[in-house]
């Protein structure tokens, strides 16, 4: 019996002296599968399309990536030019058996028998003024010339927001010298 | 002096180890990366121009009578019309749930882009009332082919050879944009 603890004891000894080896290859197994996953996901795009709080996005099948443009952020109550909030809709009343306000613009915001959005025409004519100076300053000519203005509006309202508000978006931006909307969503999961 | 016969076995089990520590810190890094600049919100856009009133082009598409194909939805039902009588009056009445029937509209729209294959341009007329939920969900069923629907083929003016179209009316136009109706 002394014999074999004496042996055991030495074993022990020499299991100590074992420097403690990290298996790293099943990390790297995890770590693969990670990065293959976030390549597989990743977006190639140019646009920097910022997002309201409690704005909720509909979903569209369609398959068109926005580019930069101006943006307008329409949440059912305020309305958001260049990450500028530019005015805040007036809670007129409560809907009958929800707890959802409803909101509309102030008689003082608008004008052109209520179809234009005073507020909003005058900071997207700031905008068009901004980019059109921005464009004259670049290198980038076309003839000798500065690119064009493209009058492109992204529009990035939320789900619940009227066709009565969008439409006098549209016509003020279609009075500013914007000429294209390009409205915003989630994309479908296919 | 010869080793061991124990020891010489030793030496030749020994394989050698990669070291995967440099290739495991360019893997974190390279997760951090990605995760900082990936965007998991993909955001899709649907074009839509401002509507443009041309006396001479509008004279001239009288000429030619054009399709002018319109969607008008309403409260309660969705109307498909062309101003030129070209095709039948639909009125698709909305579902139980009272929202628009989109599959009803889609097919609508297949049997008129079947009848007018060159025809890309619609005209869309919502009531002020209408959510912008729905009318996203409207211009996709105006706009969109889905795998199951039939093909609908469509000459090529250059090659003179039928080619299957890949959507329906991609070119949305908001029809009431200048009228103050409600």
């Amino acid at each position: 019996m002394a014999s074999r603890r004496g042996i055991g004891s030495r074993r022990g000894r020499r299991r100590v002296k074992k420097a403690f080896e990290l298996q790293l290859t099943s990390m790297m197994d995890v770590l693969v599968i990670i990065v293959v996953f976030l390549l597989k996901s990743y977006n190639i795009s140019t646009h920097n399309f910022s997002n309201a709080s409690g704005l909720q996005l509909p979903i569209s099948g369609s398959q068109d990536n926005p580019t930069d443009s101006v943006q307008v952020i329409v949440t059912p109550e305020a309305l958001t030019v260049e990450n500028e909030r530019i005015l805040d809709f007036q809670q007129i009343a409560l809907n009958a058996g929800s707890k959802e306000a409803t909101y509309a613009f102030k008689p003082t915001d608008l004008d052109e028998s209520g179809m234009r959005i005073l507020p909003l025409y005058d900071a997207l004519v700031k905008a068009k003024e901004r980019t059109e100076l921005l464009l004259a300053k670049s290198k980038k000519r076309v003839d000798g010339k500065p690119l064009a203005f493209e009058g492109i509006l992204a529009i990035q309202a939320d789900k619940r927001v009227k066709y009565d508000t969008i439409k006098k978006i549209m016509y003020s931006a279609g009075a500013a010298g914007y000429r294209v909307f390009r409205f915003l969503a989630m994309k479908k999961d296919t | 002096m010869l080793k061991r016969p124990s020891s010489r076995r030793k030496s030749h089990s020994e394989g050698i180890e990669l070291n995967l520590v440099p290739i495991l810190d360019t893997m974190v890094t390279l997760i951090g990366f990605l995760l900082f600049t990936t965007s998991f919100l993909a955001i899709v856009s649907i074009e839509s121009p401002l509507p443009i009133s041309s006396t001479e082009e509008v004279m001239e598409k009288l000429k030619e009578k054009p399709l002018q194909l319109t969607v008008a939805i309403n409260e309660g039902t969705t109307e498909i019309y062309s101003v030129s009588d070209k095709i039948p009056r639909k009125s698709i009445p909305n579902t139980a749930e009272g929202a628009v029937d989109l599959k009803a509209l889609h097919e609508g729209v297949i049997e008129v882009k079947k009848q007018f294959p060159s025809e890309e341009t619609v005209v869309l007329a919502p009531k002020a009332g209408i959510a912008y939920e729905t009318i996203i969900t409207v211009m996709d069923a105006l706009r969109g082919l889905e795998p199951t629907d039939p093909p609908i083929y469509r000459k090529n003016t250059r090659t003179g050879v039928d080619e299957p179209a890949k959507g329906l009316f991609t070119n949305v136009i908001f029809g009431n944009l200048l009228t103050g109706d409600k």
